[in-house]
């Protein structure tokens, strides 16, 4: 499979969001996850879009309830995380120090992301949700060892 | 000179005199201002065989060159002088307003010897400096006195106060400006105490500073302001205080609990974390001078058996200090905690370690009912601590009171027990951050600090956490928390930029956001001090090594660069579970990269010169 020159992992700025929205799903059904999520009560949007135009989802926490989707949200996010979708794949992974990545400016933060903050301990978790959604999606290959 | 004025204030108050001297020029840009001027002043006129607590005894105050400037962070000021905690140098910084309206003053520093023979304090208003009577002040608490002194004098007067701890000579005691900002570690208010000088009040008519190059610094510093209040850290400050990241410390084992045996309880999480404080408790927030972030909280607990009024709330230091860390996760029992030790006077982390200590040795049957009078100590008794311990402390009351008055070291030492389970290194009690989950580097820099165990004396918490890169001074790799490789290298970078930061007086909270050419320009454009970034990191190590040749001549030599057992042992749960800090290997190379002598501690003459030190080093050398 030929990627796109300007990512590592990934054919093109769509495939990412694919399986980013197959986390949230997962992460949705989790209970503990769920609720954590309910209690950041944000628009959130996930800003990819340095890896292409279409390399965006949006995660609404707001008001009890949780809903994604690809692209930027209708409304004006309370929160935006910019960053690549190599980095993303990084830090969906649990391989990429969220501090550190903003620190050298790989990640950009506008907004609070105060909510979020308190969900930082779960990454682990979280990571290993996403890797599931790799491997039901044969695409194990790109599980971060 | 710009920036900085040249000139401090002396005071004699055996001799009842004051008087303004001018400082050599060259002290300044060779050791930039804050503490790393009080060192140099301490080493130049300081006596080495005074007991802290003896009129003859220095404490300095100091301004950094930064001082005035309406920047985010930059007007802290520095104490310093011979701990009585300690018995050896020590530092000591605080935020809020004392330190512009020095500068406003005319004054970088302020450096007080003797005695006074009666309840005194030091008022300055411009030229006007007098020593008057303080005696209706005495005895009485830090909040009672800061509003009695604002209201005779007005509220535009700056204040700096002792509570009634410092004037029984605990040793662990504060000095508190505007009654919230304390000047906390290493027992300066004691100082104050032992000299009977209860309080400094000032007011500067003039609020101006000039500067080297005015037009250059107001456009660097519009634009710190802009990215410091802009950056992530100073959002989450902003919104929840320092304790906003306790959630993320607990699940890395940083937080430490019952005297440091465990690193992880999982309710302690949401029960303590800064945001439960904002939601539960806070009124408002509160700002040091000049400051965007406004990280300080106003808190008011309205019923139950730790209801306050609205006032000054606890720092994330506080609510471990008296939460985990002594077995309770009642926040709102914290909120009193922190205001009683405001009002006594009583810096809360060695207060809190202090009392850990002696609950974990009345568990173990080290202490008994008969040394402490009576009293059971038991984890989580918080109506025990607040209304039973701490004001016996404060008063040296009974046998809990006196026993635990000077420090757990102290205290493990008079009872001749429970040594090997005191939490500190030099003397000085160690902060709410485990090395062993939080960063192995800590442990390193927490032993070689001057001070004793310090989070804010160097920056590697904030390396180890990944929030600092500092490209242009080698500060580019990555380390593992929870390992010892590139620790020292990470170390010998960091105490020297502590060094800087400290002295310049400047928050860590604000400063991580600014580049290391921009350190250089914001101290070439207020002080004129003509560094690059070579000569920048020279004054810093310079400070560093002037403090360790100060300790020796006060008798530590490398075997004091250490950390007490409860602190190298492994982690026994959480995250950490098993992780140990290997220091010694840490420590021989720190000592190598930094060129220090591995017997004696202090940098080998060689090094010292190296760094324009040749005279320091002909007197211990």
């Amino acid at each position: 499979m030929k990627k796109e020159a300007f990512m590592e992992y990934w054919k093109d700025d769509k495939e990412p969001i694919v399986y980013f929205l197959k986390l949230f799903e997962a992460c949705m059904k989790d209970p503990e996850l769920s609720e954590g999520l309910k209690k950041v009560n944000q628009l959130i949007w996930f800003d990819y879009t340095e890896s292409g135009p279409e390399c965006s989802f949006w995660v609404d926490t707001r008001g009890g309830k949780i809903s994604a989707g690809a692209g930027k949200p209708a409304e004006d996010p309370d929160l935006t995380m910019s960053l690549s979708a190599d980095d993303a794949h990084r830090s969906w992974s649990n391989k990429l120090n969220p501090v550190m990545a903003i620190t050298r400016k790989k990640i950009r933060v506008k907004g609070s992301a105060t909510g979020l903050l308190k969900l930082a301990p779960k990454l682990k978790k979280v990571a290993d949700m996403y890797n599931k959604v790799l491997a039901d999606n044969n695409r194990s290959d790109l599980i971060m060892k | 000179m710009k920036g900085n004025t040249g000139k401090i204030i002396s005071v004699d108050l055996t001799a009842g005199k004051v008087g303004v001297e001018q400082i050599p020029e060259e002290y300044y840009s060779k050791y930039i201002g804050g503490s790393g001027l009080a060192a140099k002043i301490f080493w130049e006129r300081g006596n080495f065989d005074a007991d802290p607590l003896s009129p003859e005894a220095m404490l300095l105050f100091m301004d950094g060159p930064l001082a005035g400037l309406r920047l985010s962070g930059a007007s802290r000021n520095s104490v310093a002088g011979r701990s009585p905690l300690t018995g050896h140098w020590g530092d000591s910084s605080s935020g809020g307003y004392f330190a512009p309206e020095l500068r406003f003053a005319g004054y970088d520093g302020i450096v007080i010897t003797g005695k006074a023979s009666s309840p005194s304090m030091l008022f300055i208003q411009d030229d006007k400096i007098e020593i008057r009577d303080a005696s209706e002040y005495w005895g009485r608490g830090t909040g009672e006195v800061t509003q009695s002194l604002k209201k005779t004098y007005g509220k535009d007067f700056k204040t700096l106060v002792i509570g009634p701890a410092a004037e029984k000579l605990v040793k662990f005691t504060i000095i508190l400006n505007d009654g919230h900002h304390a000047t906390g570690r290493a027992g300066f208010g004691t100082l104050m105490g032992s000299k009977n000088l209860k309080a400094i009040i000032i007011k500067a008519t003039k609020k101006e500073v000039a500067f080297a190059e005015p037009e250059a610094l107001d456009a660097l510093r519009k634009e710190l302001n802009v990215k410091i209040r802009e950056a992530l850290p100073a959002n989450v400050l902003h919104e929840n205080g320092t304790a906003a990241n306790l959630i993320g410390g607990m699940a890395v084992g940083d937080v430490p609990i019952k005297n440091w045996t465990s690193n992880y309880w999982e309710e302690a999480s949401e029960a303590l974390t800064g945001s439960t404080l904002t939601e539960q408790y806070l009124t408002k927030r509160g700002a040091c001078a000049f400051c965007g972030i406004a990280c300080k909280r106003v808190v008011e607990v309205k019923e139950g058996p730790w209801a306050i009024p609205e006032g000054p709330g606890p720092e994330y230091e506080t609510i471990v200090a008296f939460g985990t860390l002594i077995g309770s996760i009642d926040l709102a029992a914290t909120c009193k905690a922190g205001r009683v030790c405001n009002d006594l006077g009583i810096d809360t982390i060695s207060a809190g370690g202090t009392i850990a200590w002696a609950m974990e040795a009345f568990e173990r049957g080290d202490l008994t009912k008969e040394d402490t009078g009576g009293i059971e100590l038991k984890w989580g008794d918080m109506d025990t601590v607040i209304n039973v311990v701490l004001p016996m402390i404060a008063r040296r009351d009974g046998k809990l009171g006196e026993l635990l008055a000077d420090g757990s070291v102290a205290a493990a030492k008079r009872l001749g027990k429970g040594t090997e389970y005191t939490v500190h290194s030099k003397g000085l009690e160690a902060p709410m951050h485990d090395p062993r989950g939080g960063g192995h580097g800590m442990a390193l820099t927490y032993a070689m600090s001057p001070r004793g165990a310090c989070h804010v004396a160097d920056p590697m918490m904030f390396i180890e956490l990944g929030a600092r890169f500092y490209p242009e001074i080698g500060l580019d790799f990555e380390v593992d928390p929870r390992s010892s490789d590139n620790k020292a290298e990470a170390a010998a970078i960091a105490v020297a930029l502590g060094a800087i930061e400290n002295s310049a007086c400047f928050c860590e909270f604000a400063n991580g956001e600014i580049t290391i050419p921009e350190w250089v320009d914001l101290f070439n454009y207020t002080a004129g001090y003509g560094w690059d970034i070579e000569e920048m990191m020279r004054a810093g190590r310079r400070v560093f090594f002037l403090k360790r040749l100060i300790n020796y001549r006060f008798g530590l030599t490398a075997k004091d660069d250490d950390l007490s057992p409860r602190m190298l042992e492994p982690a026994r749960d959480g995250e950490p579970e098993g992780s140990a800090v290997d220091l010694a290997t840490m420590k021989a190379r720190f000592y190598e990269i930094m060129g220090m002598d591995p017997e004696k501690g202090i940098p080998m003459p060689k090094t010292l010169e190296a760094d324009d030190m040749a005279e320091e080093a002909a007197r211990v050398w």
